[in-house]
């Protein structure tokens, strides 16, 4: 689906990225932990174009991306941020309905849409009218995820989504993202810094450290590797990792 | 009061001038805005431009306005009528505010909005009508409502050169050392100058983003 | 957005508004002067004739501060007609050589005019406000002396005072000088205008260099020599007039016809001393004047 092949990326000389091979299979999700720095936030934008890579190929079902017209790259794929990135001047709905708009769906079929996935996310229907800065920042960061699925993209890149919550609505986001995805099955790449997060939510963590993969690993695997940097890690955690990589009813 | 009973006398003559003075004010914001304001987003999108565009703008701003209204009289075509002359001048000078404000406009819109935009799949032209500018227009109209207040007091001055409008009462006043006649276009002039200041204030309040 | 395009929308409608406030003034005349006496003695005669003869309204708009300006606002249309001098309109508008002749010059300033810059002339008022060199009544009197041909002859015995600008100009003092064969007794004193009425009055200099329609001129008994040989350029008054305003309103053309050749230059002369020195009303001034010429009833 995603595939990354030897990908470099510099920038002023400095070199942020550095010899990526990767793949995302199709409908997992694939989790890109690491600190800052460490360059997971660059190879996730690498995906939608929004930033070029210096040397290497980045494939999107197949295709090299920079062989497509880059535009509709990008409206066939979601993009959700931390602070979800909301427009301010726009109610709920016309934040939700943006991509369909601009692919030209008729109003009707916007509308529909719209209040389909206020109730995929779990929002309310009345919320459509309202603006970003009278919502919550869980409620917020759903009308996120809402907007990046509304045009029903193969492929959802999330950049933190869920980091500026407080621990509770967290939680709650993480939990139901899950639930959501059994629903509508989407080649999702996610990127935290936050292991637990990480365990929680990945069918496969690809870890990076100064630019460069270290090493991709089931959940499971991750608990007992032996690489020092995924160790590290993992102490750096503490305790009560298990519940987490078994998606933790918590 | 004899300024009442001058004004009520003369009104014919008060509203003719101050139909100039907006005819001036009207044509050089209308111009400013047209030059001003894509120039402004221009340099917002390619700062290196930014520096030499601005340091131009700001340079015309230092020049002295009556010492500019005489640079231009010789000039064919423009010198020939004063209005010409003065809607040029006044153009030049309400450049700098719409320029700079348009600039600082867009710049000021999140970072972070604009790329969730762009990751979108936005357009570079649908990310600016349908993101940057709504975002930074209250900013924009902020740089227009500083430019027309310039604007109104810089015309009072055009009059010197010929251009009519309100300024003309003020020099006329002076030759005839007549308070009143002085007055008959000073206080327009401010009150032209207030309401402007007031009303398009009031737009960019409605128009500033939560 | 709705906010965005009810809000261009309003500044578009404002602007059309401010746009179409061009000046345009409809059955009413706008008579403009400059700012000294005698331009705005003019202008108001202007302004009674219409009054009095039309039934248009007029509108003054005076104390323009000069030649530029009044230019402009004839071709803005924001007056409609002002006293000008034709000497004047021939070098600082029509920017053209000056000649001597009274005619030529004033054929080609109306021709110009009328092919270039969409306005014309009314008929001359009748005088002619050009340089004036002046010496005492009692002196003419005694001497015998009109011209200045004939006062040539006495210079080497007088004091002479000028203006600064007229010493300095190529065609004032220096060709003066050389028309006439003037031979002063020593340089000529450099004073302001104002005061050189008065000190050829008060016999400190006896050969001063004013205007023509200077009124002072009558009142302190001075005499304006004439210019037998034609050294100064005419400076004839006459009315401007935007073609235009001519076209809309034809009553006028026959208003400017009755004024031409009514002024002399002694009758301008005492208008610009009552007004000046007597500080008396411009309008009463006026309003005499036109009385005791006949152009009113």
């Amino acid at each position: 689906m995603i595939e990354f092949r030897d990908v470099s990326y510099s920038v002023n000389g400095i070199q942020v990225l550095g010899g990526l091979n990767l793949r995302v299979a199709h409908g997992e999700i694939l989790v890109l932990l690491g600190r800052s720095g460490s360059g997971k936030t660059t190879t996730l934008k690498l995906v939608n174009r929004l930033v070029s890579p210096t040397s290497g190929q980045v494939l999107v079902n197949g295709k090299a991306n920079d062989q497509v017209d880059v535009i509709q790259l990008r409206r066939d794929i979601g993009y959700v941020i931390q602070e979800a990135g909301l427009f301010p001047h726009f109610t709920v709905e016309r934040n939700i309905g943006l991509v369909p708009k601009i692919e030209g769906w008729p109003e009707e079929r916007i509308r529909a849409r719209v209040q389909e996935m206020l109730q995929l996310v779990g929002l309310s229907a009345d919320l459509a009218s309202r603006y970003p800065h009278q919502l919550s920042g869980g409620q917020r960061q759903r009308v996120g995820v809402a907007r990046a699925l509304a045009a029903d993209p193969a492929i959802l890149l999330m950049d933190e989504p869920f980091g500026a919550l407080d621990p509770l609505t967290r939680d709650e986001l993480q939990r139901e993202f899950l639930l959501l995805q059994q629903r509508v099955h989407k080649t999702v790449v996610f990127v935290t810094h936050d292991l637990r997060e990480a365990l929680r939510l990945a069918s496969r963590i690809a870890l990076m450290e100064a630019g460069k993969l270290v090493t991709v690993l089931t959940p499971a695997e991750f608990l007992t590797s032996s690489d020092p940097w995924a160790s590290a890690y993992v102490r750096a955690f503490g305790d009560g990792l298990e519940s987490a990589a078994n998606r933790g009813t918590s | 009061m004899n300024l009442l009973r001058f004004f009520v006398q003369n009104h014919t003559q008060v509203l003719e001038l101050t139909g100039e003075h907006l005819w001036l004010v009207g044509w050089s914001t209308v111009f400013a805005m047209l030059i001003g304001i894509p120039l402004g987003i221009l340099i917002a999108h390619r700062t290196q431009l930014g520096r030499p565009v601005l340091a131009t703008a700001n340079i015309i701003q230092t020049i002295p306005s009556l010492a500019l209204f005489g640079f231009l009289l010789p000039v064919p075509w423009l010198g020939d009528r004063a209005e010409r002359l003065a809607i040029l001048a006044l153009t030049l000078y309400a450049l700098l505010p719409i320029i700079r404000n348009t600039y600082d406009g867009i710049r000021g819109v999140d970072t972070t909005v604009v790329e969730a935009g762009r990751g979108m799949g936005l357009t570079e032209s649908q990310l600016l009508f349908q993101v940057e500018l709504p975002l930074a227009l209250s900013v924009i109209i902020s740089g227009v409502r500083i430019a027309v207040v310039i604007s109104v007091g810089l015309a009072t001055i055009a009059a010197a050169i010929g251009a009519g409008g309100l300024g003309e009462f003020i020099f006329r006043g002076l030759a005839m050392v007549d308070n009143r006649v002085i007055l008959a276009g000073a206080i327009p002039a401010a009150v032209l100058a207030l309401l402007a200041d007031f009303g398009i204030g009031r737009i960019e309040k409605r128009l500033r983003p939560r | 957005m709705i906010r965005l395009r009810a809000s261009l929308g309003f500044l578009v409608v404002c602007s059309v508004a401010l746009l179409s406030c061009s000046s345009s003034h409809s059955d009413r005349i706008v008579v403009g002067s400059k700012n000294f006496t005698e331009s705005f003695i003019l202008g108001e005669l202007i302004a009674q004739q219409i009054e009095s003869h039309t039934s248009l309204k007029v509108e003054r708009r005076f104390y323009l501060a000069g030649t530029y300006i009044c230019q402009q606002a004839m071709l803005a249309g924001r007056i409609d007609i002002y006293p000008e001098y034709t000497g004047t309109a021939l070098t600082a508008i029509l920017k053209q050589g000056i000649s001597r002749d009274k005619q030529d010059v004033y054929q080609r300033v109306k021709s110009e005019y009328e092919r270039r810059l969409g306005l014309t002339l009314g008929p001359a008022f009748g005088f002619n406000d050009t340089f004036a060199m002046e010496i005492r009544g009692e002196d003419a009197r005694r001497l015998n002396v009109r011209t200045l041909s004939q006062a040539a002859r006495f210079t080497p015995q007088w004091h002479a005072g000028f203006g600064y600008e007229f010493m300095e100009r190529p065609d004032g003092y220096r060709g003066l000088v050389a028309t006439y064969g003037l031979h002063f007794a020593e340089q000529p004193r450099i004073m302001d205008l104002g005061l050189l009425a008065r000190a050829l009055k008060d016999r400190r200099i006896d050969f001063a260099g004013g205007n023509a329609t200077d009124g002072l001129i009558p009142a302190l008994d001075l005499v304006a020599l004439e210019d037998d040989r034609h050294y100064f350029p005419p400076y004839e008054a006459v009315p401007v007039i935007r073609q235009q305003t001519l076209q809309l309103y034809p009553e006028i053309a026959r208003v400017l016809a009755d004024l031409g050749g009514k002024i002399s230059n002694v009758e301008m002369q005492k208008m610009n001393y009552a007004v000046d020195a007597q500080h008396r009303d411009t309008q009463d001034v006026v309003r005499e004047f036109l009385k005791s010429k006949g152009l009113v009833p």
